[in-house]
């Protein structure tokens, strides 16, 4: 039981992760229609990001977690909308109007080209990289479940800023011109919405998730490396499918599925943690296949 | 709606100039042809080709890319004042030929040289030749703009059945020889010190002149021709592949390679029907190429082997091709109910599935991280494949017969395609991709169809892979990752989809750079990414277009109505 | 009696709240050409899915020559219904030859080994598709080189290449959905004659147009669609002179510009 307990938790915690990865690809799917595969590698440059800002500090502050871990959270987010907006300016925006083959393509250009840029460039990047252990150390303890705190400070932002991404989305001016680009490019744009602005802008919240995700990561598992964007991208992409792309509450609520079901079949599935990602592979071909539209959308009316 | 046409009622502001630019050009090529480019000799020797002030020495010794520079410049003459054509694209083309080699001969020997003083003056020699073929090239590339860039030319004459022959003769024996060229140029890797440079440089020179030749129309000419006499044409191909080993190119190194090649090749042109014809974008294909592989190697006898039997060759690759194609219709049945990027990355999923499984050793069958080594060679009439042969006085390197196994594969595969296109089953896959509402309506059972392209895709990977199972000794699940499928597909894009000459050019170009460019390797897969990125936005239709396809992925070439607009249109009809 | 060669019974369909069509009923008579026409929604297009297998019906049937017609459209075509489009469908990146081929690809009998081998039946058969394609070229008027991509064809040929490959299928019924939207009156008058030529060779035909001067003069019967229902039904005289069309169809001024704003529409699809 106590088994099974820990296992949700782990499960949530890494759901929380997935999350906050999943919210990028569900906006950028919701305005544009774009698999944005890169999104993974945006999340792992990230981390880089945050750790190169943590080797770039003074001494002195390298001691100082108040001051070193938010440094780190600002240096992983700037540089994931660094590499976000310029992706989005020169990669996918001339192909705005292409055939669909065309920028998924392109976006497996891009994730290619980011991971083999960070292991060309950055020093030492073809092994396992050590985080910097300056985020809260120790675990929380509830009978006998425990919690990593770093684990909790996931949990916490990532519903935290998702509540907050679901909030300004349908609360302000510039997040109902999202939602009117989504429905309808033409007409938003004839109402004076300037579509590039709302995609620019997409792309940037969908990066400044994915940025406190790299940087958390790196807490939470104390060490990176340069693959965990296409293996954390993809589980970000079921659980968007999962909950039905385009929807903010889907893809955190499918991430946590995802999560829970990563941790559970590795504990309880025949063949353990090393088929853990199989199965997760499998729920994401069933629901393609028999939901499409995800658990909690619409289905799409038949067209002719 | 309305679309604006962007490409014709505006006049470039270079018009008036475009014929003094391209002679000035295409002059001032054939000028920094003969000047020297190396201002002192480089400390791994002569520049290729006496380019240092030794030129002088031996005049109009013109060699190597300062003769690819020479004829460029001389064709940009003939361009701009022949009437071709598609003037525009042309010359723009070999502009960029120019400007390639130019810059590549410059930017290596500034890095070789330790200075910009390598290619300018120095110690009072002075070497200017990349700076003019680089101003050359631009002024070219200008000239290009100014005339305009206009359709591609369409060659309506239509040949005897004699004469297409010959032209098609012709062509494909130029192309071997260009093959055997690019593979030779330069030497092999480290042999040569500048072999990058060479080749790069070769490559900047047969870019430029295929382009030209793509923009004045020949390319789809020749390839209407090729279609028409197909059969012909494939048994000239696979013939004039044939005669490569009696090349240059005919050494145990470039056969292991060119065999290498054939064997993504003919998993390319699988792919192409799955994604070129079809329209089904797979983003997991090689791992039918790896259960092949792993189903041969388990019967092959090998000391790893699941299975204690040895079956021979044929027996063992047509069932490796059989599971493959039972794989393919598995994951192909999704299509039935997903369409377009959702199918996209059901594939991947299932690509996943099996390097995981692979990976963990599924069912005792793989062998996991150990892989399956110690696979025996093929072997006919006792010779062993990766041997050498000697048929009376003349000697064929080792890997010879591999060569010519994988050079019949390609051609059946080749031949497989062709055939396909051209038939009932071809029609309707590319029905599909064009408009599956319409194809439906005309009675094409869809989700029939699209499985049989999966099937068909999967069998001919799978006997593509139990070659490479025996001709690399070794299976191991590491060869058939995610990444491996991405460079397949990229080979089809880059070829030309639904174009058979564009599959096997991709995946030449593809698996020949990386021996080229080994001071590069360190970037390799970066620049392949690059090179992806780069291809979506400026050639999407890839090098070699096929006739269907070329407006499917770009707009640029279009006689009537703008492709936009039909696209615009099967949108607004589905919404 | 005879059975008629296509029958409408009682069809209705309802998208979630919404019925679009309310027990509609067409006969067609085997030789007859009936119109099919309506203001803006009134379910003309959501009736032409149902006949075409697209739509399964809510409720009612929907027979060819006595037999129900299955729910899906590569079966339907199968069976003998063939359908044009409103927005023209060619197959854009495909010869005008290859167009009408896949037209005649239920009515050939390459399987898939014949296709990889091109044995001699292959031949034949490609032959005789040829062949009958070419024809239906001919007939529908295109006499043009037939290995033109069809997406570089006038507008007038596009539509007409889209009758020719529907006529490829051996249809016995032929659904034209607003063939002369965007065309001229020359080109229109052109369609007019083509459909009685298409009748001639025995196919029955059902015509969705605007263009109700274009109905009148074409149809052996013209039923009236408004809000899903149907309204009238009868000869073209019969159909003219009832009051409840001219008030719910042609009495109103404002119609006659909602047409031409449809045939710019199709002008520039």
């Amino acid at each position: 039981m106590s088994v099974l307990l820990q296992q949700l938790v782990n499960g949530i915690v890494q759901g929380s992760l997935i999350a906050l990865i999943a919210l990028g690809y569900t906006m950028v799917y919701g305005i544009i229609q774009l698999i944005n595969f890169a999104h993974g590698e945006v999340f792992m440059v990230a981390s880089y990001g945050g750790l190169a800002t943590f080797t770039l500090l003074p001494d002195d502050l390298k001691k100082s977690p108040a001051v070193a871990l938010p440094l780190m959270f600002v240096g992983g987010i700037v540089v994931a909308v660094v590499v976000a907006v310029i992706m989005e300016r020169f990669a996918y925006r001339p192909l705005r109007n292409a055939p669909r083959l065309a920028p998924l393509i392109t976006a497996l250009g891009v994730s290619v080209f980011l991971q083999e840029a960070v292991r060309v460039w950055y020093p030492n990047a073809t092994s396992n990289l050590p985080y910097p252990k300056v985020f809260p150390e120790g675990n929380l303890s509830l009978g006998t479940i425990s919690v990593p705190w770093t684990g909790v400070l996931l949990v916490v932002l990532s519903v935290g800023l998702s509540i907050l991404l679901q909030t300004y989305i349908n609360r302000s001016r510039m997040g109902r011109a999202m939602r009117a680009t989504a429905q309808d490019p033409d007409t938003a744009k004839l109402m004076g919405v300037n579509p590039d602005r709302v995609i620019v802008l997409t792309f940037v919240f969908g990066a400044v998730l994915a940025g406190v995700a790299g940087v958390m990561f790196g807490g939470y598992l104390s060490n990176i490396n340069i693959d965990m964007g296409f293996q954390n991208g993809i589980f970000a992409f079921t659980a968007a499918v999962l909950g039905g792309v385009g929807s903010i509450r889907g893809a955190v609520i499918g991430a946590f599925i995802i999560g829970l079901i990563k941790t559970l079949a590795g504990q309880y599935m025949p063949g353990g943690t090393q088929y853990d990602y199989v199965w997760i592979f499998i729920v994401l071909i069933l629901v393609l296949v028999f939901r499409p539209q995800g658990l909690f959308g619409e289905p799409e009316r038949v067209r002719a | 709606m309305s679309t604006v046409d962007t490409t014709s009622g505006k006049r470039s502001a270079l018009a008036p100039f475009a014929k003094p630019l391209a002679a000035v050009g295409g002059v001032l090529a054939i000028v920094a042809a003969l000047l020297p480019w190396v201002t002192f000799t480089l400390n791994d020797g002569n520049w290729p080709d006496k380019s240092t002030l030794q030129f002088f020495d031996a005049p109009f010794a013109v060699t190597g890319f300062r003769w690819h520079l020479l004829l460029l410049g001389v064709l940009i003459l003939v361009a701009a004042f022949a009437p071709i054509p598609s003037r525009g694209r042309v010359v723009r083309a070999l502009g960029w030929g120019v400007a390639v080699v130019s810059f590549i001969n410059g930017a290596y020997i500034t890095a070789k040289g330790g200075g910009l003083g390598a290619i300018t003056a120095l110690d009072g020699a002075t070497a200017f030749g990349s700076v003019a073929g680089l101003v050359a090239g631009v002024l070219t590339i200008l000239a290009g703009y100014g005339y305009g860039i206009t359709p591609v030319g369409e060659w309506k004459f239509k040949p005897p059945t004699p004469v297409a022959y010959l032209v098609l003769l012709v062509s494909f024996a130029g192309v071997l020889l260009a093959v055997a060229a690019m593979l030779t140029t330069g030497g092999v890797g480290t042999s040569n010190p500048y072999a990058g440079a060479i080749f790069l440089s070769f490559l900047g020179f047969a870019g430029g002149v295929l382009g030209a030749l793509s923009g004045v129309g020949f390319i789809r000419w020749l390839s209407v021709l090729s279609e028409e006499h197909r059969v012909f044409s494939v048994i000239v191909l696979a013939a004039c592949a044939l005669l490569l080993p009696f090349t240059d190119a005919g050494n145990e190194y470039w056969m292991t390679v060119a065999a290498n090649i054939g064997i993504y090749a003919a998993t390319a042109i699988g792919l192409n029907i799955v994604v070129g014809l079809a329209g089904l974008l797979d983003l997991g294909y090689v791992a039918f190429m790896g259960i092949g592989a792993l189903v041969a190697a388990n019967f092959s006898g090998a000391a790893a082997a699941n299975f204690g039997i040895e079956l021979p060759f044929p027996v063992a690759a047509v069932i490796a091709a059989v599971v493959a194609g039972i794989f393919g219709a598995i994951v192909g049945s999704p299509t039935l109910r997903v369409r377009g990027d959702y199918l996209a990355i059901v594939t991947l999923a299932f690509g996943e599935i099996f390097t995981r499984s692979a990976q963990n050793d599924i069912g005792g069958m793989t062998n996991g991280s150990n892989a399956i080594p110690g696979i025996p060679a093929l072997s006919l009439f006792g010779k062993e494949f990766n041997r050498e042969l000697s048929i009376g006085a003349v000697k064929l390197p080792a890997g010879v017969l591999y060569y010519i196994l994988i050079v019949l594969l390609v051609a059946a595969t080749m031949a497989v395609f062709a055939n396909l296109k051209f038939s009932r089953i071809g029609r309707a896959w590319i029905a599909i991709r064009e408009d599956e509402d319409a194809a439906r309506a005309m009675g094409i059972r869809t989700g029939q169809a699209k499985i049989l392209a999966f099937l068909i895709g999967a069998t001919l990977a799978g006997l593509a892979g139990a070659v490479f199972a025996h001709k690399n000794a070794t299976v191991s699940y590491e060869s058939f990752k995610f990444l491996e499928s991405i460079t397949l597909l990229a080979a089809v894009i880059l070829g030309g989809m639904g174009s058979i000459p564009g599959a096997v050019l991709g995946a030449s170009l593809l698996f020949v750079l990386p021996e080229k460019l080994r001071d590069f390797e360190e970037f390799r897969l970066m620049i392949f990414g690059l090179a992806l990125i780069l291809i979506m936005r400026f050639r999407p239709q890839g090098l070699i277009p096929d006739r269907h396809r070329r407006a499917e992925l770009a707009d640029e070439d279009v006689g009537g109505a703008p492709v936009d607009e039909v696209h615009a249109a099967s949108k607004e009809a589905k919404a | 009696m005879t059975t008629p060669v296509l029958e409408a019974r009682d069809v209705s369909m309802v998208f979630g709240g919404l019925k679009a069509l309310k027990g509609v009923t067409l006969t067609l008579e085997e030789g007859k050409i009936v119109g099919l026409i309506g203001p803006n929604g009134a379910g003309k297009t959501t009736f032409f899915n149902c006949l075409t297998g697209l739509y399964t019906p809510t409720t009612g049937q929907v027979l060819l020559k006595g037999n129900t017609l299955p729910g899906d459209p590569a079966k339907v075509t199968d069976a003998g219904v063939a359908r044009t489009f409103q927005n023209i469908r060619l197959f854009p990146s495909m010869t005008v030859l290859e167009n009408v081929l896949v037209g005649r690809h239920v009515r050939m009998k390459q399987g898939p080994l014949a296709s990889l081998f091109h044995g001699p039946a292959y031949h034949r058969g490609e032959k005789a598709a040829r062949e009958r394609s070419r024809e239906l070229l001919e007939f529908v008027g295109l006499r043009g080189p037939d290995d033109e991509l069809s997406r570089n064809l006038p507008y007038g040929d596009q539509r007409r290449l889209e009758i020719a490959r529907a006529l490829a299928t051996d249809p016995a019924v032929l659904l034209l959905d607003e063939p002369t939207a965007g065309m001229n009156p020359q080109e229109t008058e052109a369609t007019q004659q083509l459909i009685f030529r298409i009748r001639e060779t025995g196919v029955s035909v059902v015509v969705i147009e605007h263009d109700i001067k274009f109905i009148f003069g074409l149809c052996d019967s013209v039923s009236v669609l408004v809000q899903g229902e149907l309204l009238v039904e009868g000869s073209p005289e019969v159909v003219r002179a009832d009051p409840r069309v001219v008030e719910a169809y042609l009495g109103k001024p404002p119609e006659e510009v909602e047409l031409d704003i449809e045939a710019a529409k199709g002008e520039q699809a």
